[in-house]
């Protein structure tokens, strides 16, 4: 890999480096406080990677999504090409959950009379509107995105909403594959319980007891029971898949972006906290906007002081973590270049626990 | 000679259903009960019981759409419980 690297780094930081930490797994996802440089940071990672000879796919979830501007050209909601190597997707949830509705309402006019769509359109436009909804639609795309590596990419970057979105949607494979396997333990009861009917002669007798199973009414083959276990399966299949790469250390690595303040900090022990609750595994941290060293004056004195305090704080507690510094650039950072040149700091600014 | 034997056979089956519909009856209602939970857990939310997973669940209703009318009578609404599902 690195042989084939086409920026020429100084050897040295490869050595049991953050990022090689990082880019060994197909899967990173990058968190942290709103405005912190998320977007900065796994845009310079996936270029890096890229320029490795990765065939890289940078993705954001972020409701507000800030790449098309970051590299200067339309993104939205499919894969497009940047340079060599790169490809980035602005995830719309939206557009996700519309289609979902789309598919529900095709199958549901089926079954019902003309007259009764309009209660359809209805009844799915608070589906549409429900609280979780989105989420629930980011979810779906985000575990078809990560499906697609290692195939199809060598790697994945995600380049997440701020912090409390993206824990609740690592959360969410969990607590929804209970909520499905909920289901399917009712789906079994019942079947259960119908297969002690047939035994029964619950087949052959035309006496009132059928009446009793809906089931009987609406396909006698029992197809139709097939067909709900079937979704519910395929539906618990997906979800479990994500929470199995979520959790694989070998498949994902989590990290996250703070700057060296009190509310960052704060935020990203909160984070490092429910994350190890979820137990996903925190590959290391990139501390960024660190006031560069040969900044003077004696108002970023004052602020350096300030900040040595906090860059302390982190180092003791995340000590046992990778750790990255990334200075305050001079300008914004706003296209491939500069963004190559945070890549080459992330990788030169190495430091070890 | 046959006659004697379809009346026994007819005698067996009286026989037999008298010993088990009273079960039957009741697995019947235990799975018409298992169903009816499942279907609150489908339709629920509309009902005002939260579903963690309505954007999942929201697939299963068009399948479970045929039982609805019944579920609701049984449940002992008169009418559709849901604004948006006018099956009566």
């Amino acid at each position: 890999m690195q042989a084939s690297s086409q920026v020429d780094y100084p050897p040295i930081i490869w050595r049991l480096s953050l990022l090689d930490e990082i880019l060994a797994r197909p899967l990173v996802f990058v968190g942290g406080k709103g405005g912190v440089g998320k977007t900065t940071t796994a845009s310079a990672l996936a270029l890096i990677a890229a320029d490795r000879g990765s065939r890289c796919l940078l993705v954001s979830t972020d409701p507000a999504h800030s790449l098309a501007d970051l590299f200067g050209q339309p993104i939205g909601n499919k894969e497009t090409a940047i340079t060599s190597g790169l490809w980035a997707l602005e995830i719309d949830p939206d557009r996700q959950a519309d289609t979902h509705l789309a598919a529900v309402k095709a199958r549901m006019q089926r079954l019902v009379h003309p007259r009764s769509y309009s209660e359809i359109d209805r009844q799915l436009s608070f589906a549409r509107h429900a609280p979780g909804t989105m989420e629930a639609a980011m979810l779906e795309r985000v575990a078809e995105v990560m499906a697609m590596a290692p195939s199809t990419y060598d790697q994945i970057i995600f380049d997440t909403a701020p912090t409390g979105h993206t824990i609740r949607l690592l959360s969410l494979p969990e607590i929804m594959a209970a909520w499905t396997d909920g289901l399917l333990s009712h789906r079994k009861k019942s079947e259960r319980l119908s297969s002690t009917l047939r035994h029964l002669g619950g087949g052959k007798v035309r006496g009132d007891d059928l009446s009793l199973i809906d089931a009987a009414t609406d396909h006698k083959d029992g197809s139709r029971d097939a067909e709900i276990n079937a979704l519910l399966q395929a539906r618990r299949r997906k979800l479990v898949q994500a929470r199995e790469q979520l959790l694989d250390r070998t498949i994902t690595s989590f990290m996250l972006v703070l700057n060296p303040d009190r509310l960052s900090l704060l935020e990203t022990m909160k984070a490092h906290n429910t994350l190890t609750e979820f137990s996903i595994p925190l590959a290391g941290l990139v501390v960024n906007r660190v006031l560069p060293e040969n900044a003077d004056g004696s108002f970023i004195k004052d602020r350096r002081q300030q900040e040595a305090h906090y860059l302390e704080d982190i180092d003791r507690v995340f000590g046992h973590l990778p750790k990255v510094r990334v200075s305050l650039q001079r300008g914004d950072v706003h296209d491939i270049n500069a963004l190559r040149r945070i890549g080459q700091i992330i990788t030169r600014r190495e430091e070890f626990p | 000679m046959d006659k004697i034997s379809t009346y026994f056979g007819r005698f067996k089956e009286l026989l037999e259903e008298f010993y088990v519909s009273p079960y039957r009856g009741a697995v019947a209602r235990a799975r018409r009960d298992e169903d009816d939970l499942f279907m609150l857990f489908v339709f629920g939310e509309l009902m005002g019981v939260p579903n963690p997973a309505t954007y999942y669940t929201l697939e299963l209703q068009p399948l479970l759409l045929e039982r609805f009318h019944d579920w609701h009578r049984r449940q002992g609404l008169e009418h559709s419980p849901l604004d948006g599902f006018r099956c009566c």
